[in-house]
């Protein structure tokens, strides 16, 4: 079932005459990941902010075409540091800000809470403040965060930013159990090596436009690296002039290599 | 002390109180009074945290005090300076922003006017670090802030603006957490460690206010 | 309260308070923590204004306990930026100094009663001297706070007047047009 539809949404923001989103039909059904992603400015962000409610509402601007949700959403953006409620002294209070902004009962909130720092094994950080904690610390903070508020629809906006290879090795196993959960999952991100393992379809869009949707194959096709958008391995695989097509991850190589 | 154990209203209120009597009751013995409970107050918080920071921001004023004015008056103002120092000093001390914010909460009051307040508390230290990392970078720009008075003014615009402008470009990101996480659900938030209140707190503080109308009162008549 | 405006005030609150860092490393004696309040005013209108003027007071307090009765001036300067912004006055240099100029003598005016019936006209060292000068030169006592106040408070407005505006104009188009006020402030609406 589908979750999140997007039906040839066209986007534009307050006082500009390109539009940041041109025609773009997508959607991500149960229990799916789908990933978007392209070069800077291609439109990513905005996908996520106009999928969560977010765009034209809050950031203003005009928006064509239709946008359906099936589920509460909640996002992950990109800069921790903003997202900080302001009123949380502790980690577990930062996490436990949004259900209680939903007037969720108290045993309830408890129980997200603390399966949501679990998750991101916050647990020896519960009574740190939010002020004394790292960037990739904050990031799992505000993860943990929107995943207590349970919603059925996870965006995320480049959510390894800040973190290390570790941390953000665990992001996308975390990933892979939320969808299991049957939560939808739509992602932007440019940790392209990550993706062959972790997302189900792949969007592809170029400025404000969707240039192609698949599997995570798209990463070692020919056009897409040329783009700059393929992974390390295909990337390397072409550069050093070796026929198509290209592997898309370290074990297709060596496939291929055999 | 027993201040991190009284609730946050009642925090409040004796902080507003002992200023207000301060400035009511006549002079001298009245701010005497008043001035001697706050800092028996400050002290309870300790000599780092209370004592110490009351007296040193006290200190300065009756010695301007004393050059501008003849010894009385000088002690009439003195001293109600010290009753509003410390009492601030005091409450600085004991009172926890979040728990002003659950108190709040737990009354069904609207939580605005406490997150604005904690929010800000959250942001000052943020956006200090941020100007100050503003400042080395420009210094290894080779700004020089010094020499003539146009000088230093367009050294300080180079140093404020992007200061500022980071800043409300934080506030369009700030914005849609805030958004996110539902603050404006509409439902009704859930305290989620309400202090606790008693009878007396709520009897004293109650006190507090009908003693200073009566004093008012009685000062006016 | 909108979402936009919740968010915008505790960072407008927290810039009046983070600013002493570049004054600091300019040397000039400005204050400069009424920026946040023009700011939001300049943005978002009058209400916003006193709001975060208000919230920079009882924060600053934290700090400073003899800030809080000038909670007043604080809601002044937000009314005067209203009546600022509505007539464009953030438009230039040439229209906002002036202006700013205008606002250090109200605001002077106004804080100069709460300097002397709290603070016998010792709200600052600066103050207190300057006030101990005027005395000298045979002005009546009020005359001699105001004086005192009006010294520091001249310049400090004219400041930071410009560099709201300096603000206002490097907006982004995008950001500015989310905020209702913005482009009126400076005559482009």
């Amino acid at each position: 079932m589908k979750s999140l539809t997007l039906e040839r949404v066209s986007f534009w923001y307050p006082a500009t005459e390109a539009p940041a989103l041109r025609d773009v039909s997508l959607d991500v059904s149960q229990g799916e990941i789908v990933a978007l992603v392209g070069a800077v400015g291609a439109g990513a962000s905005t996908v996520l902010l106009a999928a969560g409610d977010l765009a034209p509402r809050l950031t203003g601007g005009r928006i064509v075409g239709t946008v359906s949700r099936r589920e509460r959403s909640a996002i992950v953006l990109p800069t921790p540091w903003t997202q900080v409620s302001g009123l949380a002294f502790t980690v577990w209070d930062e996490v436990a800000f949004g259900p209680a902004n939903l007037g969720w009962p108290t045993h309830e909130i408890a129980r997200q809470v603390d399966r949501a720092l679990e998750h991101l094994e916050l647990g020896p950080l519960a009574t740190r403040d939010p002020a004394t904690l790292s960037g990739g610390e904050l990031q799992r903070v505000i993860i943990a965060a929107t995943l207590a508020m349970d919603s059925g629809l996870v965006l995320f906006d480049e959510p390894a930013a800040e973190l290390d290879a570790e941390g953000a090795r665990k992001l996308w196993r975390l990933i892979r159990v939320l969808a299991k959960e049957g939560k939808a999952v739509l992602l932007a991100t440019s940790a392209l090596d990550a993706l062959p393992d972790v997302a189900d379809r792949l969007v592809w869009l170029e400025d404000g436009a969707v240039r192609a949707v698949g599997t995570p194959e798209l990463l070692a096709d020919v056009a897409a690296c040329d783009a700059g958008l393929g992974t390390s391995v295909a990337t390397v695989w072409g550069a050093s002039g070796l026929p198509g097509p290209y592997p898309l991850t370290v074990a297709h190589a060596v496939r291929r290599w055999r | 002390m027993t201040g991190r154990r009284l609730h946050p209203f009642t925090l409040l209120a004796i902080a507003g109180a002992l200023p207000a009597l301060a400035w009511i009751l006549p002079a001298p013995a009245g701010g005497a009074c008043t001035a001697a409970v706050a800092l028996v107050l400050t002290a309870s918080r300790g000599l780092r945290r209370g004592l110490w920071p009351a007296v040193l921001t006290a200190a300065p004023f009756w010695v301007f005090l004393r050059l501008l004015h003849d010894v009385p008056t000088t002690i009439a103002i003195g001293l109600r300076i010290t009753t509003m120092v410390a009492s601030f000093v005091w409450l600085a001390a004991t009172l926890a922003p979040d728990r002003l914010v659950e108190a709040t909460v737990a009354r069904g009051w609207s939580v605005t006017a406490a997150y604005l307040f904690a929010a800000t508390i959250t942001a000052v230290p943020m956006l200090r670090g941020r100007a100050r990392r503003i400042v080395e970078a420009q210094r290894c720009r080779g700004l020089s802030p010094r020499g003539s008075l146009g000088n230093r003014l367009r050294a300080l615009r180079a140093l404020a603006l992007p200061l500022v402008l980071s800043a409300l470009h934080d506030v369009d990101e700030r914005a849609l957490a805030l958004e996110t996480r539902g603050m404006v659900s509409g439902a009704r938030r859930t305290p989620l460690a309400p202090p606790p209140d008693s009878a007396v707190e709520r009897a004293a503080r109650w006190a507090l206010l009908v003693a200073c109308v009566a004093a008012l009162i009685w000062r006016l008549k | 309260m909108s979402i936009r405006v919740l968010a915008l005030i505790p960072v407008a609150a927290a810039i009046s308070l983070a600013l002493s860092a570049a004054v600091d490393a300019v040397a000039l004696p400005l204050f400069l923590d009424t920026t946040g309040t023009i700011l939001a005013t300049a943005l978002a209108g009058p209400g916003v204004g006193i709001a975060t003027g208000v919230v920079t007071s009882a924060v600053n307090t934290l700090r400073n306990p003899t800030f809080w009765p000038f909670v007043v001036v604080q809601i002044i300067v937000a009314l005067y930026a209203w009546a600022a912004a509505r007539a464009g006055l953030f438009r230039s240099f040439r229209t906002a100094v002036p202006a700013g100029l205008g606002l250090g003598v109200i605001a002077s005016v106004t804080s100069t009663p709460i300097s002397y019936l709290v603070f016998g006209c010792t709200t600052t060292g600066g103050i207190a001297l300057t006030t101990a000068l005027g005395k000298a030169l045979g002005l009546p006592p009020l005359g001699a706070c105001f004086f005192g106040s009006f010294v520091s408070d001249f310049g400090d407005k004219a400041v930071t007047f410009a560099l709201v505006t300096s603000v206002l104009h490097a907006l982004p188009r995008r950001t500015a047009a989310r905020f209702p006020w913005a482009l009126r402030a400076i005559g482009a609406a």
